[in-house]
């Protein structure tokens, strides 16, 4: 026998304990485990394998998964504020860059007529314009700071002090 | 038969396009509801990867809290149980990382005592016991499989996975899984043949 014979059966015994196989393919691994002790103790050794592994029992513990909703509740409730706060943020921000790109023209127009009524030298003129354009964003960014940063308390330490019922933690 | 086979496919799809649009909306009666049903799946290929019931159950968190920020990411094409182990595998990778960089097999806790042991069951007290051994034996041997070939085993035969999902989920070649799968049916091998006896 080849080994490439050997590879096709112990793909071939890999697949159906789980996929299924053609027929064809049934019957050449039939054959094949038949003259080849080698792979036929493959073949007994993996269905041992899955037929144990089956069997072993592995349960979460109630307390577990009370935990792990809780905690995946309050972990939403989090993103679903942050959610919230990143909207107004952008809203507000967006309505400041607005506000203050209409009234620029109205800045400009107004500081000019200011500077030249009390005489200042018209170089001044578009710093001044410049700072009363940027006027209500700066305000806006700030009360930003000061308000949009409430006190988020980080979620609790869920995990209950007693035992979750493993044995061997 | 056909209409049956194309019925449950259909009331798949639509399930796991429900799974989808629920985990974009972060939806928390759904994610409730999911870790319901897959705590004891999710918790056996954790425990089977980790070998430490404590850093297991850690991890159960963890990939739930995953699950919930990354949601949107699932577009409901694939198997839910497929996304949610390879979820759980990129958490375990984490967890390692954090703790050592050098390879899965450290998962293993040193200081962990005992190996993880099987629950047995069987219909009468020595059929009981006789299990027990088996598994005891089973178990200890198991968890003496270094963890790369352990995962593969189980998600191949506790989770009833192909060939080609493991290999996706674990982001290894198809080959790679089939030999990961033989070297650990191989290192059970002692173990097998003396419970056989």
């Amino acid at each position: 026998m080849t080994n490439h014979e050997h590879e096709r059966a112990i793909d071939l015994v890999t697949r159906r304990s789980v996929e299924e196989i053609s027929a064809g393919d049934a019957g050449w691994l039939e054959s094949h485990l038949a003259l080849c002790a080698e792979c036929a103790e493959f073949a007994g050794l993996i269905e041992s394998t899955g037929q144990l592994l089956r069997s072993m029992a592995v349960t979460a513990s109630p307390v577990l998964v009370a935990t792990t909703q809780a905690r995946v509740r309050a972990r939403a409730e989090q993103l679903r504020e942050h959610q919230a706060r990143m909207v107004l943020i952008a809203v507000s921000f967006c309505i400041g860059v607005l506000s203050s790109t209409l009234s620029a023209w109205l800045w400009w127009m107004c500081g000019s007529w200011v500077a030249e009524r009390i005489g200042l030298p018209a170089s001044y003129v578009a710093p001044g314009v410049l700072l009363f354009w940027l006027l209500p964003a700066i305000v806006i960014a700030l009360l930003m700071l000061v308000f949009a940063h409430p006190v988020v308390e980080k979620p609790a330490l869920l995990r209950p002090a007693g035992d979750w019922g493993g044995k061997d933690r | 038969m056909v209409a049956t086979a194309f019925s449950s496919l259909v009331a798949m799809e639509t399930e796991e396009a429900q799974i989808a649009r629920g985990l974009r909306r972060r939806d928390p009666d759904l994610l409730d509801a999911l870790i319901e049903q897959y705590q004891h799946r999710l918790l056996r290929y954790l425990l089977h990867l980790t070998g430490n019931r404590a850093t297991a159950e850690d991890l159960f968190q963890e990939t739930w809290l995953r699950v919930l920020e990354k949601g949107h990411l699932y577009d409901g094409r694939n198997r839910f149980v497929t996304w949610l182990m390879s979820i759980a595998h990129n958490v375990a990778i984490d967890h390692l990382r954090k703790r050592n960089p050098s390879s899965l097999d450290e998962m293993r806790d040193p200081e962990d005592g005992a190996p993880f042991e099987p629950e047995a069951s069987g219909p009468s007290p020595l059929d009981m016991a006789v299990a027990r051994q088996e598994h005891e034996m089973f178990g200890a041997a198991l968890s003496q499989v270094p963890p790369l070939f352990r995962e593969v085993m189980v998600l191949r035969f506790q989770e009833q996975m192909k060939l080609e999902e493991i290999a996706k989920l674990v982001k290894i070649p198809v080959a790679t899984v089939k030999t990961r799968i033989y070297r650990g049916v191989m290192a059970l091998r002692p173990a097998l043949k003396g419970s056989a006896q």
